[in-house]
């Protein structure tokens, strides 16, 4: 019982940084499927204030500043280029969705058709609207599984009227997936209608939050962001590229800040879950610095019948080590069925694809750690028992 | 052989000397059974300590089988315990959660290059000859104070030591126990080993052919146990 208290410092640190690695390790993983699973061969155009030097700036809506650049001649513009074969572009916002008695809080999505080619986002029912439904201003939309549980509960949605600011829109489809949910949000609870739409009779304005550009297989990557700028700079009458209003990236630019972010949480949180490990660490030469003196005679006796200093400090540090390894091989295995009990209630109940991932370098690092935190801590309660005088200790009572 | 001259061991305690052993001469040859008796004090047990390496000299000469102490370092004095030297305490120093097995198995663990099976052989041996063989599988802390005496015999015996240091052995035991010990360290003497006994009960100071009486660290007598008795046959005390 008290070698298992002994390791518990270590089975909670090496839990938790077990943990925190798979879960640091799954979120990336699930980021990665989200971004991928938005289609491939995308660039997106976010507008954003001019001027800037940095690589990368946030959207223009995060700093508070509204850009209206990117417009419908925009777009045409862009389509006009041999390269590109698709510019989805999308406008948002959030309102209540009412049916009769029941209403629930949404994000709109207001997409051309262009947006249902490019982003892969499908219907489990129903049908999606076209280009005559935009021109027409047709109120027409497709909701999330959330919206149609809130709004019509086991009824069945399709053709039902429902209404958001006022303005009622019949419900043509169901959205079935998650996929594409970077850019759509979390489409349980998205409703999603024809951009002219949302821009003109929802929200009184002409232009686009973002662009989702889809270009030829045959083209080169670099190419076509060029091109696009020009095109762009061109239409906004730019001639300073630093003076841009509006900022090009693709999925890999994307991956690779989701990818940074992502580990920056993962070794911030487990440098501290690392704390724990100390102070496991100093639990263990604290019950190790008992041991030695509980065991004063043993230690005498060993020396007497032929255990030198090195023997004995051998003997205190090993018996430290595997106590630490074996407490870290606990924790590997109590921080990877967390993780797993994780995986299995998020894809349960939370209604997102979560993958499980234990990373091999978790694994060996915790390894490494724990054994490393038994020798280290390990060194002063040897010392002591290998400077032990035997005759005092063959005494000690 | 042992060869003992002029040995001083002094013991400082806050500035004060104090003289534990005040310059003991004496030779103790192959296969002798010498019991080292005295009052409280006398400084048998420093003797003792001395000469089975547990600790040094503050002068004299101590040759241990050719062996100078002085020239040795602790590794070395380490090493002789380890193989020429065996142990037998009053308190036993067993570890009384391990097995029979392992307890008399201990000396072999800090003997390089004995291969398991030789070690095996070596324990189980050793375990027999203290007729515990039943018992080998036992925790020591199980064992009756008779029995685990004769652990630590076994333990003593494992490496085929020179010389074995018996520090009042039957001090913890019933006369019963007391004397089937005894008898075993009159049997080991038999066979060859020398015995070195530290004891003040003059029965089992019998059982050795030679005794030497300590007082206040200087050497009080040295005679064989038959000059140690009067007329009628009484030990003198």
């Amino acid at each position: 019982m008290r070698t298992f208290l002994t390791m518990l410092g270590i089975i909670i640190g090496i839990t938790s940084v077990i943990l925190l690695m798979s879960l640091g390790q799954s979120a990336q993983d699930y980021i990665l499927a989200q971004v991928q699973g938005i289609g491939s061969n995308l660039i997106i155009i976010n507008p954003t204030a001019s001027s800037s030097s940095s690589k990368f700036q946030p959207p223009s809506a995060v700093l508070g500043v509204i850009i209206k650049t990117l417009r419908d001649n925009d777009i045409a513009a862009l389509k006009r280029e041999p390269a590109i074969s698709a510019v989805a572009a999308e406008v948002r916002g959030i309102s209540r969705a009412v049916y009769g008695n029941n209403d629930t809080a949404v994000t709109y999505v207001g997409v051309n058709t262009d947006f249902i080619t490019a982003v892969n986002i499908t219907t489990s029912r129903g049908v999606w609207f076209d280009q005559n439904d935009i021109d027409s201003l047709n109120h027409v939309a497709l909701i999330g599984k959330n919206v149609a549980k809130n709004l019509f509960g086991s009824a069945d949605p399709i053709g039902k009227s429902i209404r958001i600011k006022n303005l009622p829109f019949q419900v043509i489809g169901l959205l079935s997936t998650n996929k594409g949910s970077l850019f759509a949000g979390d489409l349980s609870d998205v409703v999603i209608m024809p951009s002219s739409v949302a821009q003109k009779q929802l929200q009184g304005i002409d232009y686009y939050s973002v662009f989702i550009v889809k270009y030829n297989d045959r083209y080169d990557l670099n190419f076509v962001k060029s091109r696009i700028t020009e095109v762009l700079m061109t239409d906004h009458g730019i001639t300073d590229p630093n003076k841009a209003d509006f900022q090009i990236s693709t999925q890999d630019d994307l991956l690779s800040i989701l990818g940074n972010i992502t580990s920056i949480l993962s070794i911030f949180l487990t440098s501290i879950a690392a704390i724990s490990l100390v102070v496991g660490g100093i639990g263990i030469m604290n019950i190790m610095l008992v041991s030695v003196i509980e065991r004063t005679k043993e230690i005498g006796l060993r020396k007497a019948v032929g255990a030198t200093n090195s023997d004995i400090r051998l003997q205190f540090l090993c018996e430290s080590v595997i106590l630490t390894f074996f407490g870290g091989a606990i924790g590997i295995a109590l921080g990877a069925g967390l993780s797993y009990l994780a995986y299995v209630v998020v894809n349960k109940f939370g209604g997102i694809v979560w993958s499980f991932a234990l990373p091999l370098n978790a694994v060996l690092l915790a390894v490494i750690v724990s054994s490393f935190i038994g020798l280290v801590f390990g060194i002063y309660p040897a010392g002591k028992a290998a400077k032990k005088n035997p005759i005092e200790a063959l005494h000690y009572e | 052989m042992i060869i003992v001259k002029d040995l001083v061991k002094n013991y400082v305690d806050d500035g004060t000397v104090t003289a534990a052993l005040a310059g003991v001469t004496f030779t103790i040859n192959d296969g002798e059974f010498v019991a080292i008796m005295g009052p409280s004090g006398s400084g048998k047990s420093t003797l003792l300590n001395v000469l089975s390496f547990l600790d040094r000299p503050t002068s004299g000469e101590y040759s241990f089988n050719g062996k100078e102490i002085e020239e040795l370092n602790d590794q070395d004095l380490a090493r002789v315990r380890n193989k020429q030297m065996g142990f037998v305490f009053q308190s036993f120093n067993l570890l009384s959660r391990a097995t029979v097995y392992d307890n008399v198995e201990m000396p072999l663990l800090y003997e390089a290059g004995i291969p398991v099976s030789k070690r095996k052989a070596l324990v189980e041996k050793a375990i027999a000859s203290v007729g515990l063989t039943e018992k080998i599988a036992a925790e020591a802390g199980s064992l009756s104070g008779g029995q685990k005496q004769r652990v630590a015999i076994a333990r003593a015996l494992v490496n085929s030591p020179a010389v074995i240091f018996a520090d009042e052995p039957t001090g913890n035991l019933d006369s019963a126990s007391g004397a089937q010990v005894m008898q075993i360290l009159s049997d080991l003497h038999r066979a060859g080993h020398t015995v070195i006994l530290v004891t003040h009960e003059t029965y089992t100071a019998e059982f050795s052919n030679r005794i030497i009486r300590l007082r206040d660290g200087r050497l009080e007598s040295d005679a064989p146990v038959a000059k140690q008795r009067d007329g009628a046959g009484q030990f003198f005390k």
